[in-house]
């Protein structure tokens, strides 16, 4: 024991592992105290407040999800309330909810336009339930190009923010531009489901991934986003499960794709390397439903306080401005 | 020269970019000479073939010449072929002619095949009875059957040690067959050579080439406290630290140096060790001597 | 008080890790308010000599004072390696390991492999905990040369139930799960299992969504206060404790989970 423990020993003020170690179990378990340093060469441990950290930060959730296994109505405003707990809990003025249709049918997407209707009509019902809290985004089937552009007009009337999309259909397939033209009219963001796992959505298919064939990577979005510099993409969840060190690197040269954070995977370092090569203002806050590493990982990051404040709430609710839809 | 002077003397880089001295100067390594190094000790090869890989023994005498190897104890095991005893007795007269062409310099160890239990026997004592020194066996029959019980025994009474072929590969000789690499079912795997030695506690067993491609951490962790068996450290692989690695594990006394026939590598894995000055002579000559000297055959 | 009890150091090869020295961790303990972190060599987990990764942590943490102070080492042993019964023990007895780590999936052994129960065991013997994780990263976003248990096929990452049969052979043993990943729906004598068992989880694992709820369905005494440093981000785990409502858990509660139940899993009180 160095004479600066056995000080401290004596004072009673702390018990180091070190000495817990060596001594077994036979010794008293007293708690440090946090504001005291353990050693004099020792940076003074900082009483942090985590909560206090939490509030400290307006945040719009820019992927979050109603239910997306249930069409019941009851099963939706139960599930609405465990939304409101969570803004609550982690201090999210605004959630912007989608409702993709992710079901499989034989392991194909179900891409009917009954599907995408009855989902939107879903988001739509729960937004109407806490308006101050929730908005929507409303998905659709590029190949069904009347009934999605009849969908769109629908949900923007009705006060959606912008589109959400899935893996029926890759963000860059033709039947996608007629769409992302009225999106660039509606000025409005397209955020689509994305991954990055080796054997899917072409990506290395010697692997396989067993997943649905168009889902899309990030060489879809820079090929569709290239095409259209005007349009905006949300790449969807870079903590969504999949390589977000490839995800990042891929689309850094395409400056109108943005990523949102979400996902339930909150890799120590993945927001930092996110905005080291992307840039402060195309990374978005979001959750996809997974609240704690949503946050915590933010607060994590090396981020400074205007970073912080830009992808909790600032990026996504300039998007959101330019088609009129912004926060405040 | 450093590495960093080289790059500084290029044609496109600035010296400032390496700490902003403009009158950078190259720092030198201390000198260093390696053949004086290699000179420096005397040597045994413990594991060594001729007529095997490189051909005729005059190939195992210029290596000798080269990197100061003063003996070599060679071998011709059966690689191939069945090994009746017309192969083994094949093999240990070209083992003895190169012997004889070279008296001093080359050692033979006597080869056989166990199933042809009395041949073997026989052939054990006439190639003793000719000057030959230790048993050289390969993958025909793993080291713990039974079929190997009366030639240890006779191994024994020699006080000569037993040399096996041997092998630590995922899926080859019943290590993890999940990876079954079909390669020689028969081969000698550690646990093979922990099983007999714990059986013959006054036998000398010397597990063949650790660094002959397999994996030498497991071995030499399996016969930590097996100390009748010994390494050689032959083999055509040299990894940085696993001389250091058998020496920690085995101590100073059970670890041989070895070649293999893979000259290069066989020294320059001993001298490149942070072995102790006595600890690199042990390794390279006296253990093995010491094994010598239990039958009378040590080099003075 | 803080203790983590799922922190590694070391290197993980498919992908750069942040804070993962001892220096770098301390860093973050520091800026974070956590008091004490249970670490292992990650390297352990590539290693095929998994000693020589406990060597390596071992002289990490003698290096300073404030290291010792403040990190419970935790051996990484691979049973069915020659020498790990002399490995298990240098590193106790030797090196102050307060429990042991253990991949089967990563070293290649079934979970109840004879070699594992008896490694188990031997810890159990020595009155410490042995740690299993769920996985260490994410499959989707897994290296090509990263095993290949992958979520979505017919060789999936594991849930509690692959885990749960080394502590059905081994009951009286004391564990740690964790990195929770992917629900399973436990029979009730999974549950009474792990009820019964001397278990607890850390709180790192995404799979922990609503943590008044896992603490309704497993019991206040089987959560500890986790991170899966440098490889998950540091608050995670935290927030899971804090955000709880005065009504889901009151501050008895909050310091079981912050450092009471971790103390009693290390035989720290
Ligand atoms: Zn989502
Ligand atoms: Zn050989």
């Amino acid at each position: 024991m160095s004479e600066l423990s056995r000080r401290k020993f004596i004072a009673g003020t702390a018990v180091s592992a070190g000495s817990l170690a060596l001594s077994g179990g036979l010794m008293a378990f007293k708690e440090p105290q946090h504001l005291h340093p353990t050693s004099d060469t020792d940076t003074p441990r900082a009483k942090y407040d985590i909560m206090q950290d939490v509030a400290k930060y307006r945040k719009l959730d820019s992927h979050v999800h109603v239910n997306l296994a249930s069409t019941d109505a009851e099963v939706q405003k139960k599930y609405a309330e465990s939304l409101i707990d969570y803004s609550r809990r982690l201090q999210v003025q605004k959630l912007v909810l989608s409702n993709p249709v992710t079901r499989l049918i034989n392991g194909v997407p179900d891409g009917s336009p009954e599907a995408f209707i009855r989902n939107n009509n879903i988001v739509l019902a729960v937004m109407k339930l806490y308006p101050e809290v929730l908005t929507g985004s409303f998905t659709f089937n590029p190949v069904h190009a009347k009934e999605s552009m009849d969908e769109i007009k629908r949900c923007v009337d009705q006060g959606m923010t912008n589109a959400k999309v899935y893996y029926q259909t890759k963000i860059n397939d033709p039947s996608y531009y007629p769409i992302v033209e009225k999106m660039i009219d509606l000025k409005m963001i397209i955020h689509c489901h994305a991954e990055v796992q080796i054997g899917v959505g072409g990506y290395r298919m010697k692997y396989n991934g067993f997943k649905p064939k168009n889902v899309s990577i990030p060489e879809d979005f820079v090929d569709i986003a290239k095409r259209y510099p005007e349009a905006m993409f949300q790449y969807a969840h870079i903590g969504g499960g999949g390589d977000w060190e490839y995800m990042c690197k891929a689309l850094k040269n395409s400056p109108n794709v943005y990523v949102d954070t979400s996902g339930s995977n909150n890799e120590e370092h993945l927001v930092d390397f996110a905005v080291a090569h992307l840039g402060e203002d195309r990374v978005l806050f979001g959750s996809d439903n997974c609240y704690y590493q949503s946050v915590g990982k933010i607060l994590a990051s090396n981020l400074t306080e205007t970073q912080k404040r830009k992808i909790f709430f600032e990026n996504f609710n300039n998007i959101l401005r330019k088609g009129g839809r912004n926060v405040d | 020269m450093s590495l960093a002077g080289l790059i500084v003397s290029g044609p496109v880089l600035d010296a400032t970019e390496f700490g902003g001295h403009s009158g950078f100067m190259p720092a030198s390594a201390r000198p260093y000479d390696l053949m004086k190094d290699v000179m420096k000790y005397r040597k045994i090869d413990s594991h060594v073939h001729s007529d095997l890989y490189d051909g005729p023994p005059e190939n195992n005498i210029a290596f000798m010449d080269r990197l100061g190897i003063e003996k070599m104890f060679i071998s011709r095991p059966v690689t191939s072929g069945e090994g009746t005893p017309k192969d083994f007795r094949h093999y240990n007269d070209l083992t003895l002619k190169a012997m004889k062409k070279f008296p001093g310099r080359l050692t033979g160890q006597f080869t056989v095949n166990v199933p042809y239990q009395k041949e073997s026997l026989e052939e054990i004592q006439r190639r003793v009875d000719q000057g030959m020194v230790g048993l050289k066996v390969y993958t025909q029959v793993k080291i713990n059957d039974p079929l190997f019980y009366p030639i240890i025994e006779k191994m024994i009474s020699l006080k000569m040690i037993i040399h096996m072929h041997s092998h630590c590969q995922l899926g080859l000789g019943g290590y993890r067959m999940k990876y079954d690499t079909g390669i020689r079912p028969n081969t000698s795997i550690p646990e093979d050579f922990a099983d007999i030695a714990k059986r013959y506690p006054e036998a000398m067993f010397q597990y063949a080439h650790i660094g002959g491609g397999g994996d030498y951490e497991y071995a030499c962790k399996m016969f930590t406290h097996l100390p009748n068996i010994y390494v050689d450290t032959s083999g055509s692989n040299n990894p940085e630290g696993m001389v250091d690695f058998a020496v920690k594990q085995l101590g100073e006394e059970r670890v041989f140096f070895g070649s293999d026939n893979c000259y290069y590598q066989s020294v320059g894995k001993i001298l490149a060790s942070e072995l102790t000055e006595s600890q690199r002579k042990k390794v390279f000559f006296e253990n093995y001597n010491k094994i010598l000297e239990k039958s009378g055959n040590s080099i003075k | 008080m803080l203790i983590d009890i799922n922190a590694y150091v070391g290197n993980w090869p498919f992908q750069q890790m942040k804070y993962n020295t001892c220096e770098l961790l301390l860093d973050r303990m520091n800026k974070f308010g956590v008091d004490i972190s249970v670490i292992s060599n990650l390297n352990g987990i590539f290693y095929k000599n998994t000693q020589s990764a406990n060597e390596e942590l071992h002289q990490e943490i003698r290096s300073a004072r404030k290291f010792s102070d403040r990190f419970i080492p935790f051996a990484v042993i691979n049973p069915i390696y020659a020498g790990w019964r002399d490995d298990l023990e240098t590193s106790v007895k030797k090196m102050g390991m307060r429990g042991v780590r253990i991949y089967p999936k990563y070293h290649d052994f079934g979970i109840t492999d004879p070699a594992c129960i008896e490694l188990v065991k031997r810890v159990r013997d020595y009155g410490l905990p042995v740690a299993f994780e769920y996985r260490m990263v994410d499959s989707r976003q897994r290296s090509w040369m990263d095993i290949d248990y992958v979520v979505g096929t017919t060789k999936r990452e594991w849930n509690l139930k692959d885990i749960l049969p080394i502590v059905k052979a081994v009951p009286d043993a004391k564990y740690m799960i964790l990195n929770y990943a992917n629900a399973a729906v436990l029979t009730p004598d999974e549950m009474n299992l792990v009820k019964t068992a001397d278990l607890i989880f850390d709180t790192s694992g995404r799979t922990i969504t609503n943590m008044s709820e896992f603490l309704k369905l497993y019991g206040t005494n089987k959560f500890a206060f986790g991170t899966h440093s440098p490889i998950l981000d540091y608050l995670t785990g935290q927030l899971r404790i804090e955000s709880l409502q005065p009504s889901e858990a009151d501050e008895r509660v909050k310091e079981q989970l912050r450092s009471g139940n971790a103390k009693k899993m290390l035989g720290l009180s």
